[in-house]
């Protein structure tokens, strides 16, 4: 093509008069003004950060590590044990710290083998659709009718209880709601006009499932990802409670709660400041994933 | 208007008894395209009129092999491309494109103008990325579009504008060939003649050839070199524009005709509107013989039992029994 043509003036009559209604905002950019808005899921967040800060750096700051046994045994609160100790002496704010990183590893883990394995689980059945689709969605229904406690269990006696057993154990029970919402997400957007249009112009399979099918259903997917933290967190936690999970010396939250319940009716604060961290963070999450929500849904306007 | 054949006259594209069928509840087969047969010109083009339903888009798609036809052949430049797999068609992908009738559902949400444009080139490996960044600028402005429109998104664009950025990234590949299904019907009407008059000058400047769906024969007159008329599948007529629109003769054609807006109050023909009587039938359904016979004006009883061949009559082809060789033997006898 010659430099005329690009430099060419229109004629008035191809002229576009149109004016352009809408002011440059990219869909992030949209999504975080939504998600401003929100009160709760900002609160979410803030307390997020500080979990998540507290997990990681906390540890350093103590002068006791989880193991330590300090001769003062269930100590009340107080200035240098903020929650009091156990019936070994072990600092149970330090303890939680240290549980807040497992049960927060569990959580992510469980999270990203979910968004990666369910969303290409779901991809490929909605995508494919079909015979191959019925037979995908099958199995899922069989995964799903077994609890998940049970993965937990048959993993850890295949493997022995450690937290990686946990957490392959979680991740294998809780993939199939992300690949049923990508699975339904990718049937609708494939029969849209832009998926034919990338298909007449030569895209491959790959091209038009990840760039056009999975780019558009990135909300659904933030939004699935961001609520199976908690609830990842909270089976894990519901196990070791159950004493199936992480034992000693390592602890989860979960663990701590099960550790103090023999003590529940003389020490119950014991048992409650784990509960309470499991508490706060799950409904963090929650608030998150549900801000998200309607942040990245892009029917709601404002 | 000028008819740019080749020397050799071979035309660009030729499909021969096209069909495409959809199977539907009940073992039935619903025929969306029925043994239609017709031909595109270089430079050349042709407009496809009828109902809402009659198969338009499913033609338009079954000769780009989004659906897969059922029977008949696809003959692009000479070659037959019907039986070529995915991958062999990657070549013609590149000449062969489609401009869409939904210009708010044919561009992908999440990706920005500049990439939408510049996807076709990364597809078949067009160029450096820095070319195809240049090629993308280059586009824009022959569009009508403004350098800086390339890093928005396509919600941020009216209708039009949407349809000049779905033209560009068809130009991409500098195809010869672009089934254009309904361009302009879901813009406003003040928007209409400036998206056909840049595929018009498109058109000149590059030799394109046109297949132009639309349901305004007034429209399709005026851009197209020969038109074709469908009906429940079926080509009902088929030639010369000018011919067609100022002397249709099948009796769909003249009723489709009679019924659009007069523009031209000097013309010869007297209008008076016919009006057909009852619905179009299912396509899941379609009366034994003429497809049209439930519903013409001059239907005669073998109507209803043989259905027409395209028979050649008054420089054009018309699926019509009026017009068969034998009853134009009686009339001349
Ligand atoms: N993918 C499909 N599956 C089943 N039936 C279809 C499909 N696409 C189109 N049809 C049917 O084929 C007929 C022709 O449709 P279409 O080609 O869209 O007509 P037009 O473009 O002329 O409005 C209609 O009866 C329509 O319902
Ligand atoms: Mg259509």
């Amino acid at each position: 093509m010659t430099e005329t043509e690009l430099t060419r003036k229109l004629l008035p009559e191809e002229k576009n008069d149109e004016f352009i209604a809408i002011e440059s905002e990219t869909f992030l950019q949209a999504a975080w003004r939504k998600f401003r808005g929100n009160k709760r899921a900002l609160i979410g967040m803030v307390v997020l950060i500080f979990v998540v800060l507290a997990a990681l750096f906390g540890p350093f700051l103590c002068p006791f590590s989880y193991e330590t046994q300090l001769p003062e045994k269930n100590a009340p609160m107080s200035l240098l044990h903020f929650f009091g100790t156990d019936k070994f002496g072990r600092d149970i704010f330090v303890r939680i710290l240290y549980g807040a990183r497992i049960s927060l590893s569990v959580g992510f883990v469980a999270a990203i083998i979910n968004l990666i394995f369910g969303t290409l689980y779901g991809g490929i059945a909605g995508y494919v659709g079909g015979k191959l689709d019925i037979l995908m969605m099958r199995l899922v229904d069989i995964i799903y009718s077994v609890p998940p406690t049970l993965y937990v269990v048959l993993i850890m006696l295949m493997f022995g209880p450690s937290v990686t057993s946990v957490m392959i154990g979680i991740s294998i029970s809780s993939w199939m709601g992300m690949a049923q919402i990508v699975r339904s997400n990718v049937m609708s957007l494939k029969e849209q006009e832009f998926t034919m249009a990338a298909f007449v112009l030569g895209a491959g399979d790959s091209r038009i499932l990840i760039k056009h099918l999975l780019v558009n259903t990135m909300g659904p997917i933030i939004v699935t990802v961001t609520l199976m933290v908690p609830q990842a967190i909270f089976t894990e936690a519901w196990l070791s409670f159950l004493g199936v999970g992480i034992s000693a010396p390592m602890a989860s939250w979960g663990t701590l709660a099960q550790d103090a319940r023999s003590l529940i009716e003389v020490y119950p604060m014991q048992t409650v400041f784990p509960m309470l961290a499991i508490c706060i963070t799950i409904f963090a999450f929650n608030f998150v994933g549900e801000g998200l929500g309607t942040a990245l849904d892009p029917k709601q306007k404002h | 208007m000028s008819d740019m054949q080749t020397q050799t006259g071979e035309p660009l594209l030729r499909i021969e008894g096209l069909t495409k069928f959809f199977p539907v509840s009940g073992g039935k087969r619903l025929f969306a395209v029925n043994k239609v047969t017709l031909e595109v010109g270089k430079g050349e083009t042709l407009g496809i009129v009828g109902e809402s339903g009659c198969g338009k888009s499913s033609m338009g798609r079954t000769i780009l092999k989004v659906y897969e036809p059922n029977e008949g052949k696809i003959v692009f430049d000479g070659k037959d491309i019907t039986k070529l797999s995915r991958k062999k068609m990657l070549p013609y992908r590149k000449r062969m494109q489609m401009i869409f009738q939904d210009p708010y559902a044919s561009l992908n949400p999440r990706l920005t103008v500049g990439d939408i444009i510049e996807e076709p080139m990364t597809i078949h490996k067009i160029g450096t990325p820095a070319s195809r960044k240049a090629k993308v600028q280059e586009l824009i402005g022959v569009v009508g579009l403004k350098p800086d429109h390339i890093r928005r998104f396509p919600h941020e664009f009216s209708g039009g504008q949407r349809q000049r950025i779905g033209i560009a990234r068809t130009l991409a590949l500098e195809p010869d060939f672009i089934v254009c299904d309904e361009p302009i019907s879901a813009l406003d009407v003040s928007i209409q003649a400036q998206v056909i008059n840049l595929l018009e000058r498109i058109q000149k400047e590059r030799g394109l050839s046109y297949l132009f769906i639309a349901h305004d024969l007034e429209m399709v007159h005026h851009i197209s070199h020969k038109i074709g008329v469908m009906y429940l599948g079926h080509l009902v007529e088929y030639g010369d524009a000018d011919e067609i629109y100022k002397r249709p003769k099948h009796p769909y054609t003249q009723a489709l005709i009679s019924a659009s807006p007069v523009a031209d109050p000097k013309s010869a023909r007297e209008k008076h509107r016919i009006i057909l009587e009852g619905e179009v039938p299912s396509p899941l359904d379609p009366p034994p013989g003429c497809p049209f016979s439930g519903r013409c004006p001059h239907v005669r009883d073998e109507c209803r039992q043989i259905l027409p061949d395209m028979y050649d009559y008054a420089g054009r082809k018309v699926a019509c029994l009026q017009y068969s060789p034998k009853a134009q033997g009686i009339t001349l006898q």
